[in-house]
């Protein structure tokens, strides 16, 4: 019973400051929401991604070489790291539906063991049947038994569809670097069978090895003993990871590992802080309380344990809350965006992590509060219950500035020795408003980094109608000839095998078009117009970070059908999408190659020439405007994310900031009603209470900012790797968002002006405390 | 003319189902310049009176005049204005803001008023001048009370209400308290009302109001009120 009466009394505690107690657990909760629900979107894609790598049996390398012969098989299948190697056909291909989307053709034979399909539905019945992307078929409406025509080999083929499937190398699904997100309606995959290339080429052709490494094997050395034994023939390696889809899902579960770490950190600071002023609060307010539970004989451990389950009871159920909410809510509301095939979307949770925050959360709670009851236990229960010490008034150091201390009006001294006085209190409501502005510029900067993508690609740098991709038949002569009205821009686009130095082999885009072009105008990373350089390579500042290279380095480029050729990188650009290597024409031919477009940009001086454009000297193309509003589109997830952002900032700012209000106005109602009595008009005596939020709103919003650009730039790093966000932060997003946090803290201040409207004059005046 | 009147002042209190009436029904006059006591036991409805006087509180039925004025019909803003300008009070605790040195809590309250005088000469005249700089929590509880009756004071005001001011005080600092509220209030012209069941205090009053039970039982003039220091308690 005795217990019970305790409980009783914490209940009822509890419900005296609601407030408090309340801001306690929604601290808690929404730590944990974050952290567990953070870790879980990326724990649920690591899981399900590795779930289907093994079940698709997924290679640790890709060769691409044309027609290896067996020579060449059997000596890459003895190299030593290399467990098994076989070869096969892939293509970008044409089809004929609706927006003649593209699909990468895989040919496969029936002893291929690595990168098999997962079937959804139906399976390869006839050698003439194929196997279509689930994602891509059901855009386009097609199932089991429905037709599909596919361009090979410049003739038009009809399959028939025979299994839906999910791929492990489409679970990030973009076609080279036109696209920056996926789009299942744009872009899949099909498998036929490889006896089918025999009536399509005349002849079973290869153009891929695909590599399972044994264990423990050096990547980089296997791909130098392969660059060795195909010599020219090489055209290129892509290891796992540095494919687009395997790069792209790393660097989502990098993104989110990185966010649920340092992101929740504040949430846990905050909650123990407003754990800290409560319990301190409280427990000095109950020194006579402790001192007569002490005189009755209750012992210490009982006390303690009276005051810490305070904070545990919060930071529990806070945390069971969270737990309850965070991994299903996040999960379900940022995964979807993130556009990945995945065979499943079962949930898995962190739950090292969750057992870490669980921690955490109750250090914060509990382990606050029980240091607070510490704190006055060691008094003898006869000082408890002595009165309590007169609380002291001290001087305060904006005393010994006496040309500004003799200015203030008595109302601000008040507020300063005041708010002096209450380190902790300001400390959590400057950190809580940090945190508010914070999310709120992250989310702003975030938006406009996105926006930005668009309108500096379509806007500064092409200004060009149309980008037509060309068919192979179409070269130089042929464009020259055929006298288009409008300007013209010819340019090739490829992708090459480079060495970069200290000798890693990767893959990297290349694009060549002439040092003066109407249509192309490039920026160097401080936003100046400038131009190709002539005499060597000129790259993309991401690129030169992911490849750690800077002016004046070298880089060995593969040579088509040759040996590499040393070249300098002469300049560094800026490009938001889009990164690569670039090169002028001339100093293209220079290293030996030969200049063929592969694609052209044109303005057109009129309407568009639709006849051209239908031509078979087309592959396809596309215009600047869907350009842009497919940029737009396929970045709405960040819209998401700016919202969550600012509703967690809201959060934050109104707990902290409500908090210390109520605190600071409960601490001083007695001063306060004394002014009231003194004849101090409601306005004024709300400004002495709430003039302190202010303050934090002003030092808040100042921290706010540089740790906005923090989270956006933490954020953005993992978005895609095509892309090359500028977090600047233009002062409107910095003003903007001190005005929200503001608009809370003003909204903040009517509601607590609206309970200090209760303050009872002649309650005040009745006894000491 | 009487500076201050209540006509039939009625203060209900509603505790559940059941009405207390505080005040019940009472009328008087007080002259300006007068030192006035009100006294009574314990529950008597002295406070409750006191506070309607100074604008803290509004009758349920009757009317209070104030120089010419009707406070018992202000709104809470013009109350304020009332309280601000015209009265200064003197609480049996003290009611000192803690975190205000000795000299500005006097400050305190005139930087709200039209006609403040110095305070530096208020705290002098009530013997303070060498704890200007201390916090109330580093003098006496005599001395605080002195802080306060300066405070009250400095703001000029036309009236000067005192509840139980010796309360907390032993008698000798008692003394010397209510010996300053009614010279210093004298030398200015203060309207003076005291609230105390300390019947001797009452020989120091030009004007005695017994109170019980919320009414008022009898008015007693003294010709030849007594001096502050001749009270023995
Ligand atoms: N807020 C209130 N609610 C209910 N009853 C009240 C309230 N304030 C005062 N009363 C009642 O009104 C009566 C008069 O109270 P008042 O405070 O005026 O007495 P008092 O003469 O000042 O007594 P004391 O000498 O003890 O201070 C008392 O019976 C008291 O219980
Ligand atoms: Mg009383």
């Amino acid at each position: 019973m005795v217990r019970n009466s305790l409980f009783r009394k914490s209940i009822r505690d509890m419900q005296n400051a609601k407030a408090q107690f309340i801001s306690i657990f929604i601290m808690a909760a929404l730590s944990v929401t974050i952290v567990t629900g953070l870790d879980s979107v990326w724990k649920t894609v690591e899981d399900n991604t590795n779930i289907m790598y093994s079940a698709t049996n997924i290679s640790d390398m890709w060769v691409y070489v044309s027609n290896p012969t067996e020579k060449q098989m059997w000596s890459i299948s003895r190299i030593q790291g290399v467990e098994h190697a076989e070869k096969r056909f892939t293509l970008n291909a044409k089809s004929d539906l609706a927006g003649r989307p593209t699909l990468k053709v895989y040919a496969f034979s029936s002893q291929s063991a690595l990168d098999r399909p997962i079937l959804q539905q139906g399976s390869m019945r006839s050698k003439s049947g194929v196997i279509l992307d689930e994602g891509f078929a059901n855009k386009h409406g097609l199932g089991i038994n429905d037709k599909i025509k596919l361009k090979l080999n410049k003739k038009w083929t009809t399959f028939t569809i025979e299994g839906l499937a999910l791929s492990g190398e489409h679970i990030y699904s973009v076609k080279g670097t036109t696209m920056i997100m996926p789009d299942s309606s744009k872009y899949g995959f099909m498998i036929i069978h490889e006896d089918m290339l025999k009536g399509i080429y005349g002849q079973k052709i290869y153009n891929q090895i695909s590599i399972r490494l044994s264990p423990g094997a050096d990547a980089s050395e296997v791909k130098n003993e392969i660059a060795r034994v195909l010599g020219d023939d090489l055209i290129g390696t892509i290891a796992k990871g540095e494919d687009s889809s395997t790069n792209n899902i790393y660097a989502n579960i990098g993104q989110f590992r990185t966010l649920s770490t340092i992101f929740p950190l504040m949430f846990f600071v905050v909650t123990a802080l407003i754990t800290q002023s409560t319990m301190f609060r409280l427990v000095e307010n109950q020194r006579g309380q402790i001192g007569v539970l002490k005189a009755l004989g209750y012992s210490k451990g009982r006390i303690l344990w009276h005051y810490t389950s305070y904070g545990v009871y919060m930071g529990g159920l806070g945390a069971l809350t969270g737990f309850l909410i965070g991994p299903v809510f996040f999960t379900n509301l940022l995964i979807p965006w993130l556009q990945l095939n995945l065979s499943s979307n079962q949930m898995s949770i962190n739950y090292v992590n969750l057992a870490y925050s669980l921690l955490l959360i109750l250090a914060c709670t509990g382990g606050i509060s029980l240091y607070a009851g510490l704190k006055l236990l060691k008094d003898t229960p006869a000082f408890l219950l002595r009165d309590k010490p007169p609380k002291e008034g001290s001087h305060i150091f904006l005393e010994n500035l006496p040309w500004l201390w003799n200015r203030m009006r008595f109302s601000r001294k008040l507020i300063a020795r005041n708010t002096l006085k209450n380190k902790m209190r300001l400390l959590m409501s400057v950190l809580g408003i940090t945190g508010c502005t914070g999310l709120i510029v992250a989310a702003f900067t975030l938006s406009s980094m996105v926006e930005g993508i668009a309108r500096y690609t379509y806007g500064v740098t092409y200004s060009y109608d149309h980008k037509i991709i060309l068919d192979e038949k179409a070269d130089s002569r042929y464009i020259h000839n055929k006298g288009l009205d409008g300007t013209v821009q010819q340019i090739k686009e490829t992708a090459i095998e480079i060495i970069r130095p200290g000798g890693i082999r990767t893959m990297e885009q290349l694009t060549i078009f002439p040092l003066h072009s109407p249509l192309i105008h490039l920026q160097d990373v401080d936003g100046n117009e400038t131009h190709l350089a002539q005499d060597g390579l000129t790259i993309t500042r991401k690129l030169a970070q992911t490849l750690g290279v800077k002016v004046g380095d070298f880089i060995e480029l593969k040579h088509t059908d040759k040996s590499y050729v040393k070249v300098p990188i002469r300049q560094i650009i800026y490009m938001a999408t889009g990164q690569g290597m670039y090169m002028t024409d001339e100093f293209y031919e220079s290293i030996g190659e030969t200049f063929k477009p592969s694609a052209i940009l044109v303005k057109w001086n009129q309407q568009p020439d639709e006849a051209f454009l239908a031509s078979d000297y087309v592959d396809e193309y596309v215009d600047r405007v869907t350009q842009i509003e497919d940029t737009k589109g396929s970045t709405q997830v960040v819209y998401i994310a700016a919202v969550l952002l600012i509703i967690m900032g809201a959060i934050l700012a109104f707990v902290v900031l409500y908090n210390s209000s109520i605190l600071n106005f409960s601490e001083r109602v007695r001063d306060l009603t004394t002014l009231k009595v003194l004849g101090f008009y409601q306005h004024e005596i709300r400004a002495l209470v709430l003039t302190e939020n202010i303050l934090s709103v002003v030092f808040g919003s100042i921290f706010g900012v540089p740790l906005g650009k923090f989270i956006a730039d933490v954020a953005a790093s993992g978005m895609n790797d095509q892309l090359d966000l500028l977090s600047h932060i233009p002062f409107t997003t910095v003003v903007i968002s001190g005005a929200i946090t503001l608009l809370f803290a003003l909204i903040n201040n009517s509601v607590v002006a609206q309970k200090m409207r209760s303050l009872d004059m002649l309650e005040a005046l009745k006894s000491v405390e | 003319m009487d500076f201050i009147t209540f006509e039939n002042v009625e203060r209900e209190y509603h505790v559940g189902n059941s009405v207390i009436k505080a005040v019940d029904g009472i009328s008087f006059g007080i002259h300006m310049g007068t030192i006035n006591v009100v006294l009574g036991q314990s529950g008597a409805g002295k406070t409750t009176v006191l506070n309607l006087l100074g604008g803290m509180d509004s009758p349920t039925k009757g009317r209070i005049m104030v120089g010419g004025q009707e406070i018992s019909d202000m709104s809470e803003h013009e109350l304020t204005t009332y309280r601000r300008n015209k009265i200064g009070f003197v609480f049996q605790f003290y009611n000192l803001v803690p975190n205000l040195t000795v000299l500005e809590n006097v400050q305190l309250a005139m930087e709200i008023c039209e006609d403040p005088l110095d305070s530096k000469e208020m705290l002098i005249k009530v013997g303070l001048e060498g704890r200007l700089h201390n916090f109330p929590s580093q003098i006496s509880g005599g001395e605080q009370q002195r802080v306060s009756i300066a405070r009250a004071l400095a703001k000029n005001p036309e009236i000067v209400l005192c509840d139980e001011p010796t309360g907390a005080l032993d008698s000798a600092t008692g003394r010397k308290v209510l010996k300053l509220i009614c010279d210093s209030a004298e030398s200015m012209g203060k309207t003076v009302i005291i609230v105390t069941h300390n019947a001797l205090i009452a020989d120091m009053a030009n004007t005695v109001i017994h109170m019980k039970d919320g009414k008022i039982f009898g008015i007693q003039h003294n010709e030849s009120p007594k001096d502050a220091e001749e009270i023995i308690w």
